[in-house]
């Protein structure tokens, strides 16, 4: 596990390391402040910010974006703000965040964090793949009741029509359907 | 009672806030309130869907975000303070200014942009203060208008402000849009120079508000902490109070930064007349950036969002 760690406190960052002892393979890398191409290189696995640092907001940009730099960030608060830990998380805050840092809970943390973050992700990938679905099955439902409507063809007629101009040209039925439309939309005059 | 818990970030226009509180015009007012320096919007945010600060000096791109759900889970805020427009500027490298002609316009910008990429050049890198501010509408405008492509042409980064001046000196950024005292102190270092401030770009266009979660937005002890803002920006506004202003904004607890750098920040930034009524027109024309610009989704409804966070009426009803 590769573990970036910003933290302008040294001690607690050395906690941080100390608490995935154990862990193999691991590398920690420490740093006060975030740097974008020093954190390109280093590549980690999940990145570990302290609340007070005032790069938090460069990071969660990053989240925001769809910018490759997408990692599981993990927030750590002092326990001077216990409420922060419990509260954030069911709020449904962007980082995973825990109270204070009982080193022998931070590997289990850091874990937790790496699944979440994998799950995430994955139901983004299935959300856009479902979106991207849905869309092309609209623009082939219509492309085939257009065909119904001028070549007076029952539906099954019509779909084998689109699907043989699909194989005939090696594309995609959708890519086929959004073509059709298209060209049948100039032929009618409307583009 | 538990006194009010107000979060702010250490930015001149969170002057209401700190001046307030160090002037004793909370308690007066009839409130008590703890004053929490944010070190990262984000963290404000957080704090404030998590119920950990009851209020805070905040982006008001933000403050509508968090009540639309945009970014996280819903967290219904009511503006009930304008804070003191004008106070952000784009900063720029020093030898990337030089390149540019003279005003507060990119001309230029996309012939410079051009030669880089001829020449297999890194993009320009840009940082505003987060995706959710007017720094981030006024850089990506800035930018269009000058036929740059924003999302294309350049590389747009979120930078914390406090941080700005030291990436512009590394070569990590080359410019940006930040609150003052920021820009101050990047063109004092003379790593940077501001090229242009929001009141060349939009004169008078909204950046921080003060807002409160909705539930308390109606209480007693939020109109006090209204009537304290507005007496304590008013205090603000005085040709004499220049220097005591400065000096406790530049103290270790507040901004932590020289009292030389605020006042010049101060007098650059003066001139825009501070209307402290939130305005519902000011929220209308944030959400048109934020939608121009991709951040809004398309089923939220602009009107009845600025009317729920943006509430002149609970402003009116505290100072009159």
């Amino acid at each position: 596990m590769r573990v970036l760690v910003i933290d302008p406190d040294r001690a607690r960052a050395a906690l941080v390391a100390e608490g995935l002892e154990g862990v193999e393979p691991l590398v920690v890398h420490v740093s006060e402040a975030f740097n974008e191409s020093e954190a390109a290189i280093f590549a980690p696995d999940v990145v570990v910010v302290a609340a007070e640092s005032p790069d938090r907001d460069t990071l969660d940009s990053f989240k925001a974006s769809n910018a490759g730099v997408l990692r599981p960030i993990v927030m750590f608060v002092d326990r001077s703000e216990p409420g922060l830990a419990s509260e954030a998380v069911r709020a449904g805050v962007a980082a995973y965040v825990v109270d204070g840092l009982a080193t022998r809970r931070v590997r289990a943390v850091l874990e937790v964090a790496m699944s979440r973050f994998q799950l995430m992700r994955q139901l983004r990938t299935d959300l856009e793949k479902a979106q991207a679905d849905l869309a092309s099955r609209k623009t082939v439902d219509r492309a085939k009741a257009l065909i119904m409507k001028e070549r007076n063809l029952e539906e099954p007629a019509a779909y084998a029509l689109l699907r043989k101009l699909s194989m005939d040209t090696g594309r995609p039925m959708a890519a086929v359907a959004s073509d059709f439309l298209a060209i049948a939309g100039v032929l009618r005059g409307e583009i | 009672m538990r006194p009010l818990r107000l979060g702010y970030v250490a930015l001149s226009d969170a002057a209401p806030l700190i001046l307030a509180q160090a002037l004793g015009y909370f308690t007066e007012e009839g409130v008590e309130v703890a004053l929490f320096r944010e070190a990262s919007w984000a963290t404000l945010r957080d704090k404030l869907a998590a119920g950990l600060i009851d209020g805070a000096h905040i982006l008001a791109p933000l403050a509508l975000a968090m009540t639309a759900g945009v970014g996280c889970d819903p967290t219904p805020l009511s503006v009930t303070f304008a804070l003191e427009p004008g106070t952000a500027a784009i900063t720029l490298q020093a030898d990337l200014a030089d390149r540019l002609p003279e005003g507060p316009f990119a001309h230029g910008l996309a012939e410079l942009v051009s030669r880089r990429a001829a020449l297999g050049a890194s993009r320009i890198t840009l940082a505003s203060v987060f995706p959710l501010s007017l720094h981030e509408y006024l850089l990506r405008d800035w930018l269009s208008n000058a036929g740059v492509n924003p999302d294309v042409d350049v590389r747009l980064t979120v930078a914390a402000p406090s941080r700005a001046a030291d990436l512009l000196r590394d070569h990590v950024i080359e410019g940006f849009c930040a609150g003052e005292p920021w820009n101050t102190l990047a063109a004092a270092a003379l790593t940077g120079r501001i090229v242009a401030r929001a009141d060349d770009l939009a004169p008078g266009a909204p950046d921080k508000v003060f807002a409160l979660v909705e539930t308390l937005a109606a209480e007693k002890a939020a109109a006090a902490a209204i009537r304290a803002l507005y007496r304590a920006a008013s205090y603000a506004q005085a040709e004499d109070a220049q220097g005591s202003v400065s000096e406790i904004l530049s103290r270790p607890a507040f901004l932590n930064v020289p009292q030389a750098t605020i006042k010049s920040a101060m007098a650059a930034a003066a001139g825009s007349t501070a209307a402290h009524r939130p305005r519902q027109e000011d929220a209308v024309w944030l959400l048109g950036r934020m939608r121009r610009w991709g951040q809004l989704p398309a089923d939220v409804d602009v009107l009845a969002l600025a009317q729920q966070t943006y509430r002149p009426d609970l402003f009116e009803a505290a100072v009159r």
